[in-house]
């Protein structure tokens, strides 16, 4: 009987045959989306950023500072492709892992440097810097490159829509993290760091929670 | 549609097809036609991935009565996303996706419902000339073939003679040779024995 039903279904279905707007491949889909935030990015640490203050903390390690810039660049932009490719069915899985090795970088490196203040500054390395700001401007360079973002990767309604809000929230809060190391002019310390990672988490929280609502039907 | 057709083709002069790939080529091409609106391509697309997709949720669901739910999320599915297929590119691995998650939901919601809901055995018995119900009382049978698998040959013939037969001690001793005393015990034991066993089925 039931099978029955299932042909009925198709029929159902086929008649139903509308042209669609088919999806761009994940990759350019992902280009186009990112291109164009990343001018704005550019454009506004060009015109707002703060380079002097950055290369002031991380003075005498400026390979340090390359790489943590690099890995938190990396982590956002992996993140956010890996979303495009999952929200299609049949990618590749691995995409879900991809933006763990910078992730992972860049936490350490982070860390690093806050614990080399605690050392030579000693307990003040564990006060609460002003990372208040930091935390306000996260949620809101968030808010900016996520919305786009978001809307963009609804496109495709992906079956998948908690991986693809797991991976889009992480990459727009590492992408709002590498921005905000232009306007941050101060050193941070663990607390602050902790702040930080907060607000990355909050991130990807609100976007997974509102996965169904944001990403459409799973 | 030009473009899909040719790569497709691009790939057919590739090297020697074996059947799979064949198929997947030619849902390709219907797969890609449907996105323009081609309703007999797409009916023949479903059509012929509708076995593919059943034996994908067959290996991995309980029961023929959930792959038939679980095709039919599938296709629901399918055609709500059938714009996420990018032509050109092989339609199994994005088919077996879909399924695969479908299936997936299926489990969870079998989960739920076997945490929320009780089964109720008697309510199938719905008929009422008892020869219809026989279902049931096969399965009676077997559970109590079962239970009697459990017991020692004299455990056996004790309840067998006594309770089955209906004969007296007296009797059931000159039938088995066993003494009244062991007759006694031996009764008891195994309806104890019988009693633990069905406690365990039903608990199980």
């Amino acid at each position: 009987v039931s099978e029955r039903r299932t042909e009925a279904l198709i029929a159902a279905i086929a008649a139903d045959a509308r042209p669609v707007r088919v999806l761009a491949p994940p990759s350019r889909r992902a280009l186009v989306t990112l291109l164009p935030l990343a001018a704005m990015g550019g454009l506004a640490i060009w015109l707002l950023g703060d380079m002097h203050t950055l290369t002031g903390r991380y003075a005498g390690r400026e390979n340090m500072m390359i790489l943590e810039l690099a890995a938190t660049l990396a982590t956002g932009l992996l993140a956010a492709t890996g979303a495009f490719f999952l929200a299609v069915p049949g990618r590749s899985r691995a995409w879900l892992w991809a933006p763990l090795p910078p992730l992972l970088l860049w936490i350490s490196l982070s860390g690093m440097g806050c614990w080399r203040d605690l050392v030579r500054h000693g307990s003040t390395g564990w006060r609460l810097g002003e990372s208040r700001d930091c935390f306000l401007f996260i949620l809101a360079a968030s808010l900016l490159l996520g919305t786009p973002l978001v809307w963009r990767l609804s496109r495709a309604a992906p079956i998948e829509p908690m991986r693809v809000a797991l991976l889009a929230g992480l990459g727009t809060a590492a992408l709002s993290a590498f921005l905000l190391q232009f306007f941050h002019p101060f050193t941070i310390t663990f607390m602050d760091l902790a702040m930080h990672f907060t607000a990355v988490a909050i991130v990807i929280l609100i976007v997974a929670v509102g996965r169904r609502r944001t990403l459409g039907v799973g | 549609v030009p473009e899909p057709l040719f790569r497709a083709g691009f790939r057919a002069n590739k090297g020697p097809e074996d059947a799979l790939s064949q198929a997947d080529t030619d849902w390709s091409l219907l797969l890609a036609a449907a996105q323009q609106g081609d309703g007999a391509a797409y009916r023949a697309f479903l059509e012929a991935a509708l076995p593919f997709a059943r034996a994908l949720a067959r290996r991995r669901c309980p029961n023929e009565a959930e792959v038939e739910d679980v095709v039919q999320d599938s296709l629901l599915t399918l055609h709500r996303v059938r714009h996420t297929y990018e032509p050109g590119r092989p339609v199994q691995p994005w088919l077996a996706a879909i399924v695969a998650r479908r299936a997936v939901d299926a489990a969870r919601r079998r989960g739920r419902t076997a945490s929320r809901e009780l089964h109720d055995s008697g309510a199938y018995e719905t008929f009422a000339d008892p020869a219809s119900n026989r279902e049931e009382a096969g399965d009676a049978a077997q559970s109590l073939a079962r239970m009697m698998a459990e017991l020692t040959p004299k455990q056996k013939e004790a309840l067998d003679l006594v309770k089955l037969k209906e004969m007296s001690l007296a009797e059931a001793s000159a039938a088995s040779g066993q003494s009244i005393p062991s007759l006694k015990v031996n009764v008891h034991r195994a309806i104890r024995r019988m009693r633990a066993a069905l406690g365990r089925a039903e608990s199980a």
